[in-house]
């Protein structure tokens, strides 16, 4: 048997070692060097990349991608939840609500940014039927704003949410409800005293899927924000594009994803499955 | 499983058959820069194959071929990109025997600022930056000083780009648009993060479409990409500003990685012939950088200062230079921080 | 009373769940009313079947849907195997060093993957003279697709009754047998969600394909990508409906399919 697993562990292995944690390691080799003039890097080492992640201007770009990821992350658990719960006591149709809760995924992640686009401007669809309604007088800006892009993240990551509620919650023991009920439990006082505490193990495998992808955005930011703000996957992002400055890009890098595994490491040491 | 194998089979036969045996050249430009008949007329002329894809920004261009062995043998870079591909042994040399139609260029084009003996490029198209306008705004923009007008709070966007903003504001203060100087950079970041709360985005090409709306009504962009605004409604119009503005030149280059140089000079010298460049233009609504190609326009495009703004005009215009990675460095880190403000 | 109880909550829950699909279904209406504008730009100009005329003739994006079919369909069967196999080594016992890195890669912001495979590949084509493109591309998806399918799958095999192997191994069947006839069958569902999964994340990646891809291939997200940048495009609309409404059939023909 051991010798199967081993055999059966080599290409995970083989794949992770060579594309996931080499590249990595290129990444930290280039965040000892120093930049090239024109992008790429020089061959001379220096700390200088990690001395100017202390810069309060970075600091700063940190402190409000972690707010915003935050956010993203509690609104997509509350509005996920109820979903999930919904489509866990769909019975029959259960596959069906949960195939359409996919199906805007399968159009490209841009195109469906760009309808936002189309719903939120001035002269967008939600406006125009405020107005026409009398409701307001000035269109609402909606677009291109802090708002506009948590909505984008909400939106963007609410299945990420829903299929692992879904799991935990189909494999609860309905009779555990049922008891509730019969002991005189509303359904509400159900959901929050029951249901909810034994999801735990499930929001939080949930909250990190939507958590840590939203700590590397930057399509969202950029397209729905208006390029007025600067988050840390824009910051990575712009480092290796127009200021041509691998180094500095890679030490960011490497940050973001220290505290993504310290993370882990937290959760993983309370013993925690992520599934 | 037997099923999926088949399929995988179909996947990879019809893939075969895509490539064909005709001679090949992967050519990489702007998008809207070429006609729809300009790519295939050359395939049939030559009985060559040519792969074309697009793209949107200088650095997405060059992210793609700076590891020397992206496949790519032509592509489009600004001017102001010249130099930084050269020295980084990116540029193949232009072999202007193979080029007999570079004598229908503009003579200011035959000896460009970025490259005054054509040893590395050929140039193809140029624009300026400006501000497109709906025709309602009373009065009219005219300077970038206008940008800052605080009646049009939340009409208006900047291009999302630190030099285009940046060199607003520079103008706006009086300085140079390529000013190298730390403290005029400064207070020039002063001016974007005053103007930040009247804009409503920083925002490229698609501001069009908010444009043509109505929602935006005063946006700094291209002269070429404006065209296409202009095109879709009588109610956008376009303006030089009259304080200067930054003009590019995207110029064609072949690579130094390429292995098909002859055949590469060919498609330049293609691009070089009146005909093929007056139906580009004719096509794209782009200001073309060559002479003989301009006389065979219809008047109307020929003479729009939209496009080709007349020498008084064009006098105010100065060509976007290559920054030192020290400016880089410091733009960077200005704009950065008018992001965070 | 209980009975009650229970039927009201459904009621409300049901409504929520109609806002919340209206929710995740809105933006495609809106992209599906734009397709028949007959402007190109996003001001209503009457009816027009023209931009899904000219997505079917556009040979490009025929290409590049070619190019992202073949790109997701090998990098799922390949991430599926892999994954699967290394789901299967890791429920026996866990490798502490190659579950973390996996996890590791499934919360790695999706930039920082792209541009460290990037060097790496540049790093690696200093030495060799190959070319970025197709199998590049299919190497990345696999790199980051894997993680996903260990994890559906091993969520699988914990619901898995680990005796019904052992009795096959006491019936005389090798490692292997049991693993292929009894283990296997049984966990099938849960690899080709697993693969459906690794197929839907492959076609719809940008950031790091646009990274890594090559001269030939440009796969459909970029080039939708590159045209919206390029401002309004009312093809995008024509195609992103064309997608969801095949899909959208295909989930329903086989509901129906399931329900008889």
């Amino acid at each position: 048997m051991k010798r199967l697993r081993r055999l059966f562990l080599a290409p995970a292995w083989a794949v992770t070692g060579v594309l996931f944690l080499t590249p990595l390691a290129i990444i930290w080799v280039y965040s000892l060097l120093s930049r090239g003039a024109y992008g790429g890097v020089i061959w001379q080492a220096t700390a200088e990349n990690y001395q100017r992640l202390f810069d309060p201007l970075y600091g700063m770009i940190l402190l409000r991608t972690f707010v915003m990821a935050s956010a993203a992350t509690f609104f997509c658990l509350l509005l996920g939840f109820p979903l999930a719960l919904f489509i866990s006591r769909a019975g029959r149709r259960k596959h069906l609500y949960l195939q359409l809760v996919i199906l805007p995924f399968w159009t490209s992640f841009l195109v469906r940014t760009y309808a936002w686009i189309f719903l939120l401007r001035d002269t967008g669809l939600i406006n125009t039927a405020l107005l026409s309604l009398g409701v307001i007088r000035e269109p609402l800006p909606l677009l291109y704003n802090d708002g506009a892009v948590l909505l984008g993240l909400v939106y963007g990551y609410l299945p990420f949410v829903v299929l692992p509620l879904y799991a935990t919650l189909e494999r609860l023991d309905p009779a555990l409800l049922e008891a509730a009920a019969d002991l005189g439990a509303r359904p509400v006082t159900a959901i929050t005293h029951v249901i909810v505490p034994l999801c735990a193990p499930g929001f939080l495998a949930a909250g990190l899927l939507v958590f840590i992808p939203c700590l590397g955005a930057f399509l969202t930011p950029d397209l729905l924000g208006g390029g007025k703000t600067v988050l840390a996957g824009n910051l990575i992002q712009n480092q290796f594009t127009t200021a041509r400055d691998w180094p500095f890009g890679s030490a960011v890098s490497l940050l973001l994803m220290a505290i993504v595994m310290i993370i882990l490491l937290v959760l993983l040491r309370r013993g925690e499955r992520l599934v | 499983m037997r099923r999926r194998t088949l399929f995988l089979m179909g996947l990879a036969g019809a893939a075969g058959c895509a490539r064909d045996r005709r001679p090949r050249l992967n050519v990489f430009n702007w998008s809207n820069y070429v006609a729809p008949g300009t790519i295939p007329g050359f395939e049939r002329e030559f009985g060559v194959h040519v792969r074309y894809a697009i793209y949107e920004s200088n650095e997405e261009m060059l992210a793609r071929v700076m590891s020397g062995n992206s496949g790519w043998d032509v592509v489009f870079p600004s001017n102001y990109y010249i130099r930084p591909m050269r020295e980084y042994g990116l540029l193949a040399p232009v072999d202007q025997g193979l080029l007999p139609n570079l004598v229908n260029l503009e003579p200011e084009f035959r000896a460009p600022e970025w490259d005054p003996k054509l040893e590395h490029c050929v140039p193809y198209m140029w624009s300026g930056t400006g501000i497109a306008f709906h025709r309602s705004l009373e009065p009219a923009p005219r300077a970038w000083e206008d940008m800052w007008n605080p009646h049009w709070q939340g009409r208006m966007t900047m291009l999302d780009d630190a030099v285009e903003v940046f060199g607003a504001a520079l103008k706006k203060l009086g300085y140079s648009l390529n000013s190298t100087r730390p403290e005029e950079l400064g207070k020039a970041q002063q001016e974007a993060i005053e103007q930040k709360e009247l804009l409503r985005a920083y925002i490229n090409a698609e501001v069009t479409d908010h444009v043509v709306a109505g929602d935006v009504l005063a946006a700094q962009l291209w002269s070429t990409t404006a065209q296409q605004a202009i095109a879709a409604s009588k109610q956008v119009d376009f303006v030089f500003p009259a304080d200067g503005f930054l003009l590019y030149h995207d110029n064609a280059v072949i690579l130094r990685e390429s292995r098909r140089r002859e055949l590469a000079h060919t498609f330049l010298n293609y691009l070089l012939r009146p005909d093929v460049a007056a139906g580009i233009v004719t096509a794209t609504r782009t200001a073309t950088a060559n002479a003989a190609a301009r006389r065979l326009l219809p008047l109307s495009i020929r003479e729009d200062p939209k496009l080709y703004p007349p020498p008084e005009v064009m006098a105010r215009g100065e060509w976007a230079q290559a920054a030192t990675p020290e400016l880089q460095r410091l733009r960077d880190r200005l704009w950065t921080e008018v992001k965070a403000a | 009373m209980s009975r009650t109880g229970q039927r009201r909550t459904p009621g409300l829950l049901g409504l929520y769940a109609a806002g919340a699909y209206a929710f995740l279904h809105l933006p495609l209406a809106v992209l599906a009313v734009f397709s028949v504008n007959a402007s190109r730009f996003t001001n209503w100009q009457g009816f027009s079947l023209e931009w899904y005329r000219a997505t079917l003739r556009d040979t490009h994006l025929a290409e590049a849907t070619m190019n992202s079919l073949i790109i997701a369909t090998a990098a799922t069967l390949a991430a599926t195997a892999i994954g699967t196999l290394a789901a299967y080594g890791l429920w026996k016992r866990d490798a502490p060093v190659l579950s973390t890195s996996l996890y590791l890669s499934l919360v790695t912001p999706e930039i920082v993957m792209g541009i460290s495979l990037l060097a790496f590949f540049q790093w690696i084509f200093r030495f060799l003279s190959l070319q970025l493109g197709m199998h590049t591309v299919i190497l990345a998806h696999v790199a980051f697709s894997v993680a996903y399918v260990v994890i559906v799958v091993l969520a699988r095999l914990r619901t898995f009754d680990a005796s019904l192997e052992e009795a096959a191994l006491d019936l005389g069947a090798t490692d292997w047998q049991a693993f292929r006839h009894v283990t296997l069958p049984l966990i099938l569902p849960g690899v080709i969600a697993a693969g459906l999964l690794a197929f839907t994340i492959s076609f719809d990646d940008y950031v790091i394909t646009s990274m890594v891809a090559g001269v030939d291939s440009e796969t459909l997200p970029m080039v939708m990508y590159a045209m919206a940048r390029r401002g309004p495009n009312p093809v995008l609309n024509a195609i992103s409906t064309l997608i969801v409404v095949a899909l959208g059939t295909v989930i329903v023909i086989s509901e129906r399919l399931r329900e008889k």
